[in-house]
């Protein structure tokens, strides 16, 4: 636009003299004429030549008045475009800002968490553009955040349900978990019910995983809390209890550790959810092998099967599920053909800082390691496991004495102390010597036992004759004690 | 809400049927009631689930099944089955319960008293 400008400038002056030229030459050429022409056509001449002249003069410096107007036009048409080129390119780099770096910025802090007058403050600056151009953006901006919000909203909502509706599942699924411990207590003694029973609790605690499955993906916890810490071997053997095929899972020897009670319930999860993978993709008739060993960052559960193992290509895909189940529960996600498992596990991952590596075993399956951190872990109060449901009764007798070898005699020297009772029944004759020590106990469990001891001492009660007669008569009829399994 | 939270056992996650899930039904045919007593012939060896281990641990002193099902509150069939599977290991032994004191038929009284009566 100078060059335009400075041609503009050069040619202006040139353009005012050069509007003299017709004029003059035509003047010059009327007196030329007016000289050459015969006398009698010289007046005429002359006059019409002058006439000529003052036309041209005329024509040409309207010529030229026009021109230097078309030349300001121009000039001012240049400046024009050139401010209007200038603003388009602002134009187009603020839209280019818009679109590369304002409206991801925008969505990233919406899905932050930030409302939508503080995210379009912060975004928005001043910028160069026309007011309306800027207001025009702005409202760009504003009606993408009231969509990604009203999207967001969406999604939490459906979040939400989700998560309600997995809690739901998992009040009633615990509820009739709960029922169904005592429907086992009750029927315990019919075998056939009992069975039924057991196959229903594993029924339930399979769609409770499922629930919980749900409820973590949608961003919170699994299930139930556990205030005390639960010994690795019991949490392990819960994580059995919620996958399929759980008679194929052998728990080997497992760490004598115990898991923090915040821990327990996402290992048992977590570990579920290995070995549901494990069990179902491995074939039927093969063993998926649970282990658990200390390791110097806490301890390592280690689940390995005998399926088809996997691909290198498989192994980065499983991975990057891991990786990314940060994301939470995206509908999408749960296509047709929803697996969760690796996302569920991933998600508990993150969450509770478990460390999960996928290899392939040597057997030829998967061997997944998962490591639980050392703030989850704790020194188990009962090495080797709890029993299952006993923790308010764990030794009915507290016999600490060493005489549980029960064949060597130890009452060899009690029958005179014996003898001193009337000789009553023989039953409680016998229970005495059996027991010096175990008198303490008086209750009916005891008698009953008591009641049993003849057969052990029975060899060596020598010093009391009635006494062993009476036994041995007893012993002798022990072998028809079919008729006491009849009454 | 609190009342199924205290009545699922604290501090346990195991289900019932993770108890029996080692055992394979290959036992030897025992008829196990809940009067049959049970002794154990060894203190138990650390490869056992717990549960085999406390029975093994506390029947060093005969005991009914009637009684470890009540010490363990483990119903009676679970714990038939961990018994059958201790028994298959021989790490216990069932006895038919000792026949209570063995009184006499009354009928037969009788008859001796009428018999005497009748010399």
């Amino acid at each position: 636009m100078v060059g335009t400008g400075s041609s503009h400038q050069g040619r202006r002056p040139a353009s005012a003299l050069i509007w003299l030229v017709p004029p003059v030459v035509l003047a010059v050429c009327t007196v030329t004429a007016a000289f050459l022409a015969p006398v009698g056509v010289r007046a005429p001449a002359a006059w019409c030549g002058s006439a000529a002249t003052a036309a041209v003069a005329l024509t040409s410096s309207e010529a030229v008045r026009r021109g230097r107007v078309i030349a300001s036009l121009r000039h001012r048409c240049a400046e024009q475009e050139a401010v209007l080129k200038h603003r388009l390119v602002q134009q187009e780099r603020e839209t280019q800002r818009l679109a590369r770096e304002l409206l991801p910025h925008t969505v990233t802090l919406l899905q932050s968490g930030a409302g939508a007058e503080e995210v379009l403050g912060a975004v928005s600056r001043s910028s160069p553009l026309d007011p309306a151009f800027a207001a025009a953006h702005r409202s760009v901006l504003r009606s993408v955040i009231e969509a990604v919000q009203a999207e967001e909203g969406l999604r939490d909502s459906a979040h939400r349900a989700f998560v309600n509706i997995a809690r739901r599942m998992q009040a009633i699924v615990h509820q009739q978990a709960t029922d169904l411990r005592e429907m086992e207590d009750r029927h315990g003694n019919e075998p056939e019910v009992f069975s039924d029973l057991l196959h229903l609790d594993h029924g339930t605690a399979l769609i409770g995983r499922l629930a919980d499955s749900i409820a973590v993906l949608g961003g919170s916890r699994p299930g139930r809390q556990w205030k005390n810490p639960v010994p690795l071997y019991n949490v392990l053997r819960g994580a059995m209890s919620r996958v399929m095929d759980y008679r194929r899972v052998d728990l080997h020897s497992v760490a004598d550790v115990a898991i923090t009670g915040p821990g327990v319930e996402p290992l048992i999860h977590a570990v579920a959810e290995l070995l549901d993978n494990a069990t179902r993709y491995s074939p039927p008739q093969t063993r998926v092998h649970l282990t658990a060993v200390e390791v110097q960052s806490g301890v390592a559960v280690e689940i390995e099967d005998a399926g088809v193992g996997l691909t290198d290509e498989a192994r980065r895909r499983a991975e990057a599920v891991l990786e990314l189940a940060d994301r939470g529960l995206d509908l999408n996600d749960l296509g047709e053909t929803p697996r969760l498992g690796l996302a569920v596990v991933g998600k508990l991952s993150k969450m509770y800082g478990f460390r999960v590596s996928l290899r392939s075993s040597a057997y030829g399956g998967v061997r997944a390691v998962l490591i639980v951190p050392q703030n989850l872990v704790t020194a188990s109060a009962t090495p080797g496991g709890e029993i299952a449901r006993a923790a308010t009764l764990p030794p009915p007798k507290p016999r600490k004495k060493p005489g549980r070898p029960l064949p060597p005699p130890p009452h060899l020297e009690l029958p005179g102390q014996a003898s001193d009772s009337p000789g009553g029944l023989p039953q409680r004759r016998r229970r005495v010597p059996g027991m010096s020590p175990r008198t303490t106990r008086g209750t009916a469990a005891d008698r009953t036992t008591g009641s049993h001891r003849p057969p052990a001492p029975a060899e060596p009660v020598q010093p009391g004759i009635w006494l062993s007669a009476f036994t041995d008569a007893i012993n002798g009829k022990e072998p028809t004690g079919g008729r006491g399994t009849e009454q | 809400m609190s009342k199924p939270e205290r009545a699922w056992d604290p501090g346990n996650p195991d289900r019932l049927y993770i108890l029996t899930s080692t055992s394979d039904g290959t036992g030897k045919e025992v008829r196990i009631d809940l009067v049959t007593l049970i002794v154990s012939r060894t203190e138990g060896d650390p490869g056992l689930q717990p549960e085999h281990c406390a029975i093994a641990r506390m029947c060093d002193y005969p005991l009914s099944v009637a009684e470890i099902s009540a010490y363990l509150t483990l119903p009676v069939s679970t714990v038939t089955v961990l018994l059958k599977d201790l028994l298959s290991r021989e790490l216990v032994e069932a006895r038919p319960p000792v026949p209570v004191a063995t009184v006499p038929d009354t009928r037969l009284l009788e008859a001796v008293m009428h018999g005497l009566q009748n010399l």
